[in-house]
């Protein structure tokens, strides 16, 4: 394909890739564009300023959203460090086994397990609560952890580690100044991407907030039922704004052999 | 001043059905610098893992003087190991890089970077300090890597084959300052190698190990000129071997009665002799020879010879050699002095019943 | 510590995460299905939830509606993904832009794609205005029914967008992981650049096309809240249908909802082997 062919091409790409995104940016600053108006009579801040008033619970939700984000990100680091250290530095009988247990929650639709998860944190009082909903959110952030990890510790010599030891460094001390350092860049990708999987969930988090907790995507649909296509729109556009901070921070490493670590990202 | 030693140490790694290291028992004299020497998988580095407390033994025991040091963990041993790679921190610059190990006792600041500063001195690195590993080469990594271990003053200091990784026209360099660093601190210093020829030139003592085993402990001369068996011998380079009894001085072999050194032992055994020096020429215990075939090595030349339907192989300078065809026929002695008997049961040495046979009792 | 010990500890963690929460979650699900919930006092298993959705025809509509949306948007993601990762391996102006877009696309959740879809597509949407504009309708009611459709159009429309790029990164990366060498050698061996791409190229990244999308099959067939933007009324996606069931006010419906999650996890499951084969061989590599 000549050079020109391929700009041609690239171009019908990038329409296609951002036409989804105009019609709520346009929404979002449009006042009154009823059919068959091409382009908003009037362009306004208002849904804009209605979204970020404490009256409609956008930022509240926000807050929400993230701390369920990040609270869901922390616990799945906490639990899948080890278990991506033990996967990928070690070969062991069984060990296929657990990578198929672990790929299972990612690949397995939300609805298959949510009845029966509902009914375990019901029973654990957990139901309709903000803890409840950040453990339902581990099982398929924590997949996407672990499997990132074990990319990450299968590119790790350990051999690192037994030098800082022979000079002297207690195990704690090996891990902070030897193997955290080392698998730092691995771990920020892997929390920045569980932290969006977890941002994206809806079903898990309507069935088991039981409409209690309200995260973003939530009320992002309730405003869209409710047919206020403007203030869906601007909230739509708030919702996406972690996702492009953080392409912003990795943009550089997800290209090439990064990308490897964005083969779970999928919320 | 520390000397190091093994006791019946033993490690074999789950799921393999061999030991890995079969029971070692071996003194490393305070002071010295000993070659752990063998080929590789001979479980020279699982040997220095289990010194340095980065493997666990199955069995026996690791004392530093008379105290046992086999239960504590590495950072508590005083034994350092430098890794083959040098394995230099990439998050770290040189300075740090060094000052690490004391970093982790908790060291001032101010003493580290004495210290420091002194060490990249004596391993003539000054101005590098800033640097990163990556920017450094090969030579450069290794010379950190030995810096960061000595800056401790260990006890013991464990160095896994510490030229291999360099270009051959480094070696000799990096190889006189271990030499020279270690002689000045007279830290008790172990050095795994593969290659004989590193040992000899390094090392006080060689312990030679195969298959698992301490197969020959003393001086670089007494491994090559009194093996303990035919698989150390062979391990030096020993080509001929000849089956036969040593009765009163005199070795009745398949080659007739050969005259031997004074003091020889008596019974079945099997004499060696180097191929360097078996003699080109009449002398002692001479015997009529054909070339077969002549090879030019470089500074030497190899001749293979038959003597009385039996296999030999001399090593000789270049010019002795000019003029020898194969089909030629001279004479050649075996000189006494030479002559060195090795135990009937050597056979067995290296590879068990189903071992290699040596040359010369094959043909 | 043994080796053994460690590995226990350092996935012990992990595991019973996994085993409390999901393989339970799965398991009570499963039981619920047998209408086996003893604290309504049901204790005694059967297959009627089973019989009830597989005699009701809704239940196998929405089935086949959501094998359909599965497959299609699969298919259709996984060709243009394709050519759009042997398009963005080669250099052209503008092709950076590209790289960013596509990974821009992969951070936003599919509901706020879903959104887009539908006022871009509706019959009230921007491209309705502009068939207006062009004199081709004079009605909303005269542009073609593309959201909340019998086809699922939009939905449709909705996965390619979004998982295209999904399935560009991977094919990237395998491409990278796998360098030119093998082309290289075709083409020395009297191949032309196409008869490479063809017989070398893509033979080696098939494992990796048919497992990403396996991934993306069973991401449009079990997803709730795309259909629940673009879907129809009727008939209903399986996972959506599911949910209904379940929230309804007649308890007896509940096993029902245990039944098709049950169908869903074993589609689901189904899927997670072929995943398991096709990428099974390269696992990570041990120390």
């Amino acid at each position: 394909m000549r050079p020109s062919l391929r700009t041609l091409a690239g171009l019908a790409l990038a329409g296609f890739l951002v036409l989804p995104l105009l019609p709520l940016v346009a929404w979002s600053v449009a006042r009154g564009w009823r059919f068959p108006a091409l382009m908003p009579d009037q362009v306004s801040a208002q849904a804009w300023t209605f979204a970020l008033s404490s009256q409609a619970g956008v930022l509240a939700s926000f807050a929400t959203t993230t701390l369920i984000a990040t609270a869901t990100t922390l616990l799945a680091l906490l639990v899948g460090l080890p278990a991506g250290r033990a996967l990928g530095l070690y070969r062991f009988r069984g060990r296929g086994l657990v990578l198929l247990l672990l790929l299972a929650p990612a690949l397995l639709p939300g609805i298959a397990v949510v009845f029966g998860l509902h009914g375990i944190l019901l029973r654990l009082g957990l139901a309709g609560t903000m803890p409840g909903v950040i453990l339902a959110h581990l099982i398929p952030v924590l997949p996407y952890m672990t499997l990132v990890m074990t990319a990450v510790f299968a590119r790790f010599d350990p051999a690192f580690e037994q030098q800082a030891r022979s000079l002297g460094a207690t195990p704690l001390q090996t891990f902070r100044s030897v193997t955290l350092p080392a698998i730092m860049p691995g771990l920020m990708i892997a929390c920045l991407f569980a932290f969006l999987v977890s941002w994206s969930q809806y079903l898990l988090t309507l069935a088991v907030g039981a409409g209690r907790v309200q995260t973003l995507p939530l009320l992002l649909f309730s405003f869209a039922s409710a047919g206020r296509n403007d203030i869906t729109a601007a909230i739509a556009l708030l919702y996406i704004l972690p996702g492009l901070l953080i392409l912003a921070v990795t943009a550089r490493r997800i290209t090439g052999r990064g990308a490897a670590l964005t083969e779970r990202l999928h919320p | 001043m520390t000397t190091l030693s093994l006791h019946g140490l033993r490690k074999t790694y789950p799921g393999a059905g061999q030991a890995a290291v079969h029971g070692i028992d071996l003194t490393v004299e305070s002071g010295s610098l000993t070659a752990l020497l063998g080929p590789s998988g001979c479980g020279k580095t699982t040997t220095m893992k289990l010194i340095a407390g980065l493997l666990t033994p199955d069995a026996g025991e690791v004392r530093l003087d008379s105290a046992p040091i086999t239960t504590l963990p590495p950072e508590r041993r005083g034994v350092t190991m430098v890794f083959q790679n040098p394995l230099l921190f990439p998050h770290l610059t040189i300075t740090q890089n060094i000052g690490f190990g004391l970093r982790m006792r908790g060291l001032s600041p101010d003493r580290i970077e004495d210290s420091v500063a002194a060490m990249l001195a004596r391993v003539r690195l000054d101005g590098l300090g800033d640097r990163r590993p990556a920017a450094l080469s090969g030579g450069q990594q290794q010379r950190v890597a030995l810096a960061r271990a000595l800056v401790l003053q260990p006890k013991v200091l464990l160095l896994d084959e510490p030229l291999s990784n360099l270009d051959p026209s480094l070696r000799d360099e990096m190889r006189q300052l271990i030499r020279g660093l270690q002689q000045e601190t007279g830290i008790t210093t172990l050095v795994v190698t593969h290659d004989q020829a590193e040992a000899v030139a390094l090392a006080d003592r060689i312990a030679l190990m195969l298959d698992g085993r301490l197969a020959q402990h003393g001086p670089p001369q007494d491994l090559y000129r009194r093996p303990a068996s035919i698989a150390v011998a062979r391990f030096f380079g020993g080509v001929n071997f000849l089956a036969g009894k040593s009765q009163r001085g005199i070795f009745h072999s398949p080659l007739g009665p050969l005259t031997l050194p004074t003091g020889a032992p008596e019974g079945e055994r099997i004499l060696t002799l180097r191929p360097e020096a078996l003699h080109l020429g009449p002398g002692p215990n001479p015997r009529t020879a054909q070339v077969k075939a002549v090879t030019f090595l470089g500074t030497q030349n190899r001749i293979d010879l038959t003597v009385d339907g039996l296999l030999l192989q001399a090593l000789t300078t270049p010019d002795l050699a000019a003029g020898m065809a194969p089909g030629t026929s001279l004479t050649v002695s075996l000189p006494p002095e030479a002559l060195w008997l090795l135990p009937p049961d050597g056979t067995r040495g290296t590879g068990g019943p189903t071992g290699p046979v040596p040359p010369t009792l094959r043909a | 510590m043994t080796d053994r010990t460690r590995l226990v500890l350092l996935l012990a963690p992990a595991l019973l995460v996994l085993g409390g929460l999901f393989l339970t979650g799965l398991g009570l699900t499963l039981l619920r299905s047998f209408r086996y919930v003893p604290a309504l006092g049901m204790t005694e298993p059967d297959l009627s939830a089973y019989t009830a959705i597989l005699t009701a025809p809704g239940f196998l509509k929405s089935l086949v509606l959501s094998l359909w949306i599965a497959s299609v948007s699969t298919l259709i993601a996984a060709v243009l993904a394709l050519a759009t990762a042997l398009l963005l391996r080669q250099t052209f102006p503008g092709r950076a832009v590209i790289s960013f877009l596509v990974q821009l696309n992969l951070t936003i959740p599919h509901i706020v794609g879903a959104i887009g879809i539908l006022y871009l597509l509706s019959q009230s949407g921007s491209f309705a205005r502009l068939a207006h504009a062009a004199g081709l309708i004079a009605t909303p009611a005269e542009f073609p029914v593309l959201t909340q459709d019998p086809y699922a159009i939009g939905i449709i429309l909705l996965y390619v967008w979004k998982e295209l790029p999904f399935i560009t990164l991977i094919l990237l990366a395998n491409m990278q992981t796998l360098g030119e060498d093998h082309e290289s050698v075709a083409r020395s061996l009297g191949a032309t650049r196409w008869q490479a791409v063809r017989h070398v190229l893509l033979p080696l990244l098939m494992p990796a096309l048919l497992a990403a999308s396996a991934l993306v099959f069973a991401f449009a067939f079990g997803a709730y809240e795309v259909p629940l933007v673009l879907g129809a009324h009727a008939p209903k996606v399986l996972p959506v249908l599911a949910w209904q069931a379940s929230t309804d006010s007649d308890l007896t419906t509940r096993p029902e909802a245990m039944a098709m999650a049950v169908v869903i996890a074993l589609i689901g499951f189904a899927l997670l082997a072929l995943y398991a084969r096709l990428v099974g061989k390269d696992s990570p590599r041990a120390p």
